[in-house]
């Protein structure tokens, strides 16, 4: 082999380089049907639907390329959207705090005291839900919490109420129950799996040495789930953002979250406003994954391994 | 470390799943040219838009059966919908349904559908006269743009045992005593329509910004009064069945539907102030793959006793008069009169016929500002 002279430098023979480029296309080469696919059905709608956020409607309810930036500054301008994205965020807020307290209590308690058998199958249960479809679920916290259904008859069975309750449904309430009963798995499967890996030995270690049960718990456990904390965090709250068959089934008129404003705009084939609308919206999940990502260290998820 | 951590077995599954994807997306590829490549013919199958009350399962057997027509169905929620819809996949679709001025206004002026001789269907006989005259469906050039189906306004449903006084008129929706005890079906542009009419307008789907304002006002007494949004008009009837709704507003049919459900014995009636409304019909799309075997297929699909039996499963009025014989002979005429089958012709003259406006966006918009944000 001979190696080729450039400006007086000696070089890699071509054919080498060639070599190693062909090797890095083949290793490169079964990420492409993925890459066609995520670029295609994902990358190049999210793209179309970009666009049209700065286009216009006309009567004919045609989608004209006339370049607009009033489908954002209606959002601004209209306290209602404003207001409504609000109570979204506080809604997806509470029901995040609401699961992460419970699932952490759940898997907390299926990691450390739990033989792992009887563990895998408390969470078989915990996933049953989701192999029944999200509509039918959501029909049946009608039947449940509806002014005849089963929770107002055991309230009024125990004497607990005279006559049935309307405070369950079709209100803020009922849509708080229900994104927390369809979201509770994903934290409780996401913190199972961080609580399992946890050396709980650790915190006995930290008791020896003096500290509370709290402190431990707050300086020695929590630091260490710290990313799955954060991922189940993610995994109920951005989806809660998008949420729109929920509010619009329990939540009645007052419990419409934005996600329901935009499905409106699509409804009507109100395409430019309901686009800009919705990119508000990604862009606030993308601002909010960025600060989560500097809080979760991925790194720390990868060092143990 | 396990055997499939390894690089080697990495590589593996990745090429395996590369390859799986490539097939998949090719197959996907063959698939949409097998569709595209089909011609006109005679008997198959075609794609057909509609909303779930304009057929039947018996009814698309026996056609499969007779006449080697079969259909693939996608449900239509809605004309705006339906409409954008069309435009983006065009020849992807064959038929069409959509109410009344959509037709017109919408889907023929933007050359989607292509109009027919109505009267070159021996079907079309069975039809009451008029359903083969709106003036508003004969295209300019010849031919009708849509075969009548059916018709309803909308009305207002109350239970008497909870609401007293026997009220006539939209204002009943915006009464106090009512709070959270209303259902309304979940059409933006409607709910904005009607209550348009009860504030005396005679243009709902083209209303002024002053006209907006004034029926801003009638949504803001409306909302503290709705319950919630029915996502389908059997929603707003259980509802009504489990006693949570005390008014609904809807098609024609729900004293029916509520009491079959095992709810209350309900009332209905027309607003006095006007309603809104609908009829609609089924369009022939220009570009569709296999719009030959539409024709075929209404002439099978329209006959009476089919017609007939569509009426006692979903119940209301269809534009088909032999059909109310047939019901008029099976001892069905008190309920065929009920449902104001037969009265199109009265009826319709005095609703605002649903259609493509000029104040869509602005509605939208005030139905939005009126009921987001809690």
């Amino acid at each position: 082999m001979t190696a080729e002279v450039v400006g007086g430098v000696e070089t890699a023979p071509s054919t080498v380089v060639s070599r190693g480029r062909m090797a890095r296309l083949r290793e490169l080469a079964p990420f492409v049907p993925a890459g066609l696919l995520l670029g295609v059905l994902f990358f190049a709608p999210l793209a179309v639907m970009l666009v049209f956020s700065f286009w216009q409607t006309n009567a004919n309810l045609d989608i004209v390329p006339t370049w607009t930036l009033d489908n954002y500054a209606t959002f601004f301008q209209t306290s209602a959207y404003l207001r409504t994205l609000a109570k979204t965020v506080i809604m997806g807020g509470a029901v995040t705090a609401i699961c992460l307290v419970v699932a952490f209590a759940i898997a907390y308690f299926l990691a450390r005291y739990v033989s792992r058998r009887w563990a895998r199958i408390a969470l078989l249960v915990v996933i049953v839900p989701f192999w029944s479809s999200y509509l039918l679920r959501v029909y049946s916290w009608q039947a449940i919490l509806g002014e005849k259904g089963a929770l107002n008859q055991l309230l009024m069975g125990l004497g607990l109420i005279s006559e049935p309750s309307r405070l369950f449904v079709y209100n803020d309430i009922g849509t708080f129950i229900v994104l927390t009963y369809v979201y509770l798995p994903f934290a409780i499967l996401v913190l199972y799996a961080s609580l399992e890996r946890f050396d709980y030995t650790q915190l006995t270690a930290a008791q020896d040495l003096g500290a509370s049960p709290s402190r431990a718990f707050r300086h020695v456990l929590l630091p260490q789930i710290r990313p799955g904390l954060i991922t189940a965090a993610i995994f109920v709250f951005i989806p809660i953002l998008g949420e729109f068959l929920t509010p619009s089934m329990v939540g009645g008129a007052s419990g419409l979250l934005i996600a329901n404003l935009i499905q409106t705009f699509f409804k009507n084939a109100l395409v430019p406003q309901g686009a800009a609308l919705g990119f508000l919206i990604v862009a606030f999940v993308t601002v909010l994954l960025i600060i989560f990502r500097r809080y979760l260290r991925v790194e720390d998820v990868y060092a143990r391994g | 470390m396990t055997g499939f951590d390894q690089g080697y077995s990495r590589r593996t599954f990745l090429r395996l799943t590369g390859a799986l994807g490539t097939t998949a997306a090719l197959g996907g590829v063959v698939a949409a040219c097998n569709v595209v490549g089909s011609g006109a013919k005679t008997t198959g199958t075609f794609n057909w838009m509609t909303w779930g009350d304009h057929w039947i399962q018996t009814q698309l057997d026996k056609i499969a059966k007779d006449v080697n027509i079969s259909t693939n169905i996608s449900e239509l929620s809605g004309n705006a919908e339906g409409y954008a819809k069309l435009k983006e996949v065009k020849g992807q679709l064959d038929k069409m349904s959509a109410d009344a001025m959509w037709v017109p206004n919408a889907y023929f002026k933007d050359g989607l559908v292509e109009p027919f001789d109505i009267n070159s269907l021996k079907v079309s006989s069975q039809l009451y006269s008029f359903a083969r005259e709106f003036p508003y469906w004969q295209a300019a050039g010849g031919g009708y743009m849509a075969y009548p189906f059916g018709w309803s306004p909308i009305m207002i449903y109350y239970d008497p045992a909870k609401v007293t006084g026997n009220p006539t008129d939209w204002q009943v929706l915006l009464d106090p005593k009512y709070k959270g005890r209303i259902v309304v079906e979940n059409q933006p542009e409607e709910i904005v329509a009607y209550m348009a009419r009860a504030a005396g307008i005679d243009k709902p789907y083209d209303l002024t910004d002053d006209q907006l304002t004034t029926v801003k006002g009638y949504l803001e007494k409306l909302k503290p009064n709705v319950l919630k949004f029915a996502q389908q008009a059997t929603d707003s009837v259980a509802a009504m069945v489990s006693g949570e709704a005390w008014l609904i507003t809807g098609n024609i049919g729900n004293e029916d539907r509520v009491k079959d459900g095992g709810g209350p014995e309900i009332k209905g009636y027309v607003p006095s102030e006007g309603t809104v409304g609908w009829h609609d019909g089924e369009m022939i799309v220009k570009e569709g793959a296999n719009k030959s075997l539409i024709l075929p297929f209404l002439e099978q699909s329209q006959q009476a006793e089919l017609i007939a039996e569509n009426f006692l499963v979903n119940g209301r009025p269809l534009f088909n008069e032999k059909a109310y014989k047939i019901l008029t002979d099976q001892g069905k005429k008190d309920q065929a009169d009920r449902y104001l089958y037969g009265k199109a012709g009265d009826v319709l003259p005095k609703v605002v016929l649903k259609g493509p406006g000029t104040s869509t966006d602005k509605s939208i918009k005030l139905f939005n500002d009126i009921f987001g944000g809690g």
